[in-house]
This record gives structure tokens, sequence and C-alpha cells, in this order.
């Protein structure tokens, strides 16, 4: 049975260790495992001691007691009234088997007595042959050295042993029922805790996602989960209450104020023509119009924005190299990187397919090195990465420091350090935007020096 | 040259009257679908200006009625729907060319001559290109100033192309970035500046006359053929 055991002790061990990682409800399956153990432990424990091992104890404790009774009577009598004694008292004795062995003689039950006998009161077993049942039985005993000669108490225990190893064979059976017990108890409940928990986290990163109608179902049980679910659908809605009608306002603001600035622009169009035709000066109608032109254009990005972030654009996606759009991006932006004494270079000729659009895509990806191009300085080193599920731009300039890399996806956030370089704050909200509408992720890492830009896309294809 | 404008902001198509009249076109105006369409039938106009969102029948409606009845008027729609999916749906739906509102004005004209050329002069097919002493073979990919070979990137040759292809008109920047990279949308900075800037060095050779104008505010001109 041993041999049996340890592969699948070992095994036990090692998952029990490994499972260290996973979830708190396995952490609480392993402890409830382990005390259902220690309690079965400890009760069959107690169940040997209160009654294979009184027997044994009883039985040594009297065997004790003969060897010190005929230790005394050595000492007082003289060798042939000990011998005699001593044969009565071992004829008269059924539950031990006493023997003394001299020099001449063996006296007692047994004819003969093995050498390796350990003297009282470590036991030893031996076997002897009992002449009645034409059998050999395992008896335990021991000896004790007389001036007379050598003393052998033993006992007939083999049904003691045999229930002894019964006794130990059951426990074990039962400590590994415990356990798959424990386990099994534990893996259904754990699977029912993880479901209804798995349905919160996936409920999460929909609304995350953008989908701010998503609610978490509420079973008819009414237990503690069922209240959080309540409590959570309730903030859900009041938060999507407020989502809408912050973006209802932004919205109706930019759509109502884009007409009437857009009537404004014609209307300063057609002073500078009729400002043409008549001579006269048109440096402040020129300056009118760009500065319409900046607050039209963010009003745009404002209302695109919202659009990419409520999933609100139907486009219909279809397979991109990113290959392509990159080195479409790359062939745009090549003379400002020159402009500007930096170099950029495409790292990685996977051909990386994704689901999406292209226009999109590119926009992204372009303003993803505009970015690099603006914020990292002369004589930089920018480098656009294919990898097996999306791209990475890096640069060797000053980057961003870590507490604002979740602030510049913000609406309108800019860094205190750049603002001075010209820029509306939006450019990234939209990346990001862009970056989720295709089911891709985005994030902002450090590239040692400088700004590392990872995108993976959950589409991507070789 | 007449031009049928479809709108029903009142503000707008006044103004669209007035800019287009003085451009030398004559103007009709609808201010609804049904009349932009039976005006559209009936006349043989040089381009429509079409509103997307209009009373009684939506623009794109008038667009497939239209070209189902067999009328291939350009068409130039004009909307404040700017995404990139509502821009291919118009443009599926028969259109020649598609302008968010609101737009400048000098954009509008060009596109509307652009337009208008376009369909005076499509049969016109060969392998080469000239103006002035700049020539260019298509199915070689060379570009020579006189006897001198230019060499240019695959980027700036398309760019070269569309300009010498619609020598003496102007081209605003936005149409150059759409032509060249086939993407919609305003990349809102001086890049497509920078790459003329480009362009224009590598062309513009000491000794021999200048090709390409920048109009200010507006875009450039490629000179007029010969």
């Amino acid at each position: 049975m041993l041999p049996y055991l340890k592969p699948f002790v070992a095994w036990v061990t090692e998952w029990w260790k490994n499972s260290r990682q996973a979830s708190s409800v396995w952490r609480l399956t392993r402890l409830y495992t382990s005390l259902l153990l220690l309690v079965v432990g400890i009760l069959l424990l107690l169940l040997y001691q209160l009654s294979v091992g009184q027997i044994s104890r009883n039985q040594r404790s009297q065997m004790g007691e003969l060897v010190q009774q005929q230790k005394l009577l050595a000492q007082e009598l003289n060798q042939a009234d000990f011998i005699k004694q001593f044969e009565l008292q071992a004829a008269g004795s059924r539950q031990y088997i006493l023997s003394f062995v001299t020099q001449e003689q063996v006296y007692g039950r047994l004819t003969s007595a093995p050498k390796y006998l350990r003297s009282c009161p470590s036991i030893t077993r031996f076997p002897i042959w009992l002449d009645n049942y034409d059998e050999i039985r395992l008896i335990s005993g021991c000896s004790q050295a007389l001036p007379q000669g050598l003393l052998v108490i033993a006992t007939d225990d083999e049904s003691l042993f045999d229930l002894k190893t019964q006794f130990i064979s059951a426990s074990i059976i039962a400590l590994l029922l415990a356990l798959a017990l424990g386990i099994t108890t534990g893996l259904i409940f754990s699977h029912r805790v993880l479901k209804r928990i798995n349905t919160f986290n996936s409920i999460a990163q929909r609304v995350e996602s953008g989908e701010m109608t998503a609610r978490v179902p509420v079973s008819a049980q009414g237990d503690e989960y069922d209240h959080m679910a309540l409590h959570i659908n309730t903030m859900l809605s009041r938060l999507e209450d407020s989502f809408h009608a912050i973006t209802g306002v932004t919205d109706a603001i930019a759509h109502d104020l884009r007409t009437p600035l857009g009537h404004l622009r014609q209307q300063i169009e057609q002073g500078l023509m009729d400002a043409h035709k008549s001579g006269s000066p048109t440096d402040n109608l020129t300056e009118m119009l760009v500065k319409l032109d900046a607050i039209l254009f963010t009003f745009t990005a404002m209302l695109e924005l919202t659009r990419l972030e409520q999933k609100q654009q139907t486009t219909h996606f279809a397979a991109i190299n990113l290959q392509v759009v990159i080195n479409d991006a790359v062939d745009l932006i090549r003379p400002i990187v020159e402009d500007n004494h930096q170099s950029l270079r495409i790292v990685g000729k996977q051909n990386c397919i994704v689901q999406g659009d292209a226009t999109l895509l590119f926009r992204a990806i372009y303003n993803l090195l505009e970015n690099a191009c603006k914020y990292a300085g002369q004589h930089t080193q920018i480098a656009i990465e294919i990898t097996d599920n999306g791209f990475i731009i890096s640069d060797t300039g000053p980057g961003i420091p870590d507490h604002e890399k979740d602030k510049v996806f913000q609406r309108l956030y800019r860094i205190e350090e750049s603002r001075s370089i010209a820029g509306f704050g939006i450019g990234l909200p939209l990346v990001r935007a862009i970056i989720r509408l295709h089911d891709a992720q985005i994030a902002l890492e450090n590239n040692h020096p400088g700004l590392k830009v990872v995108v993976n896309f959950n589409s991507a294809e070789q | 040259m007449r031009i049928l404008v479809v709108e029903d902001n009142d503000t707008t198509s006044q103004y669209l009257q007035k800019a287009l009249q003085e451009q030398g076109y004559e103007v009709d105006l609808a201010d609804n679908g049904q009349d932009g369409l039976f005006l559209a039938l009936e006349h043989d106009y040089q381009l429509i200006l079409l509103d997307r969102m209009l009373p009684k029948l939506d623009g794109l409606s008038v667009l497939s009625t239209l070209r189902n009845a067999g009328k291939q008027t350009p068409v130039l729609i004009l909307s404040a729907l700017d995404s990139v999916a509502e821009r291919v749906k118009g443009l599926r739906e028969g259109g020649d060319d598609y302008l968010v509102k609101p737009f400048a004005l000098s954009e509008l004209l060009i596109r509307i001559e652009i337009l208008i050329k376009r369909k005076g002069n499509s049969s016109e097919l060969s392998n080469k290109l000239q103006v002035a002493d700049l020539q260019m073979d298509l199915l070689a990919h060379k570009v020579y100033r006189g006897l001198i070979e230019i060499q240019l990137q695959p980027k700036e040759f398309k760019l070269l192309r569309y300009l010498m292809e619609h020598a003496g008109q102007v081209i605003s920047r936005s149409l150059l970035f759409e032509a060249v990279w086939d993407y919609h949308f305003d990349p809102q900075t001086n890049v497509i500046d920078v790459h003329v800037a480009r362009l224009r060095k590598k062309v513009e050779l000491d000794g021999h006359a200048p090709l390409l104008e920048t109009v200010r505010g507006v875009g450039y001109r490629m000179v007029e053929k010969q």
C-alpha cells in the first residue's frame, strides 16, 4: 500500500502548495479541508488510544508484573523450588507463555527461546510452532536475566496486532475520504461562489468597456450576493443616468452650437471675400477664421470621442494588415521626424492581421507617432514595433511620470510640462477610444528612458 | 454652368447661392428632398450639392433614386454626419464626394471645380503626364524635369501625380491627403505642407521655372499645362 501512497501524497502536497496563488475561495477550501483532516485525525487517535492502545498497555503492564514477581521469587527461592513454582505458574497461565532457560534445560511452554530476544520491557516479535494447531504463530515477548537462568515471557497477541494494522489502514482510508470529501465540497462550494463572483466580474468588465446598460442578474434566493447585486445595479443605474446626462449635455451643446458656429464661419468667409474684392485688410478676419476653426475642431473631436466611447460608431470591421497602416502613418510623419532631427524606424516584419477600421486605426497610430514626435524632443529615437498581437511605439524622450499615466487619457487633460506645446488634450482619449472600440488594450510603460505605448489586439492573427 | 443646391437650412442655402453665383455658376435651390429630386431629374445640372438630412425625402434616397433613374450628374454630399461609416454609406449610394459641415467655402469650391472638370476629361487616358518641362511616366514610375531624372518616394510620386493631373486647379490640403493616403479625416496639422515643401524642393530645380504655387490659406496649384 505504501509505495502507491507515496506518489499520491507527493502529488497532493505539490498541488496544495501550488494552489497558494489561487483565489480566496480556494484558500478557504484548503483551510476547511485541513481542519476536517485535523479533527478526523484527533478522533482516530483518541479512539485508538481508548481501544487497541488500552489493551496493549494492559498486556504490557501485566507482563511487567509477572516479570517482577518472578524476579522477586528468584531472589528468595533456591534453584529447585524456583523451577517448581515456575512450572506451576507456566502451566496455570493461559494468557501468557512463560519459559525459563537454564544452561541445561528449558522449562515452561516453549521448547527453545530465540537468542535475539531483547530484555524487558522492550518487546520482540518471534515465531513459534504450535503442535496442537500445526501452525506457526507470531508472538511478542521479552526476556529477563535471573541468577538461575533466563526468563522468557511472551503473549499471543496476533489478533491484537491484526486489529492494530486494520485500525491503521481504516484510519488512512478515513483520512483519505475526509480529504476527498473536503476537496469535493470545497470544489462545489468554490465553483458556486466563483460562478456568481465571475458574473459580477464580467458585468464590471462590460461596463468598463463602455456597455453602460449591463446589469448583474439577481436570483430569487435573496442571499447576500443578491443584495450586493441589487446595490451594484442601483449604482450602475445612477452612473448611467449621470453619464447620459453629461454626454447628453455635451452632445447637445456641441451639436447645437456647431450649426450657428458654422453659419458664423460662413459669414466670416463671406466678409473675407468682400474684403478681398474691395481691397481692405483681411488679417483680422483670417485670424478669426483660424480661431473659429480651432473651436470647431475641438467640438467635432469631442462629439466623435463621445460617439466612439459609446460604441455608437457603426463601422464595418474588416481584416486589416497592421503593417500597411503603420507604413502609411510612418510615411506621413517622416518629414516632420526628419525636421526634428529624430530617427524613426519600423521593427519587426510580422504579418499582424486585426479586425478593424483602417481609417480609425490609421488615426490612432498617426496620433501616437505624432505625440512621440512632439513630446520626445529633438535628437531622440522613435521606434514602432509590430508584435504578434499588436504594436509598440517607443521613444527615448522624457516619458510620462507614473502618476500621470492614467490621467493623460482623460479629456482635455494636459501634463503641466507640456502646456507650452500646442495641443488640445484630446488626442490620447481619442486613441484610447479607438483602441477600445477594436477590443484592444493600450498601456503606457517606461522605456528607460522615454515612453513605451503597448497596444494589444484580442483579434490579432498572423 | 448650373448647380443644384438641395439644402433645407435657409442661411446655408442663401450663403451657398451667393458664393456660387460670385464664382460664375447659376444656382437652383430646393429646400426639401422631393423638390430636389424633381429638379435633378428634370434638368441637366453640372453638379448637385446635396444635404443628407432633408424633409420629405432624405438625401441618400434622393441620391439612390437619381442613380437608379440613370442620371450620372456628379453629386457632392454635404452633411453634418461626419463619421467614416456615414461617409462610406454616402459614397456607396453613388455620391462623388462628401464634405462635412461646417465646411470651408474654399474647400467646397475646390471640390466643386474638381468634380465638374473630372466629368469633362475623364476620357483622357494617357501613360504620360506633362506640365511645362516636368514629365511623369506612369508606367515606368519615372519623373523627369527636362532631361534630369528626379528620384521620388512612392508617396511623393502619388502627390505629384495628383497635382499634375489637376494642373491649373487649386488643390486643398485635405484633398491631397485623401488622394495620396486614402484615409478620410483631417490630420489637422501642417504635415501636408511639409510633404509639399519637400516635393517642391525636389521638383523645382535651379534654372527652371517654378511650377508649384501656394495659394495662401487654401492649398496648392500646379501651373496650367501648355
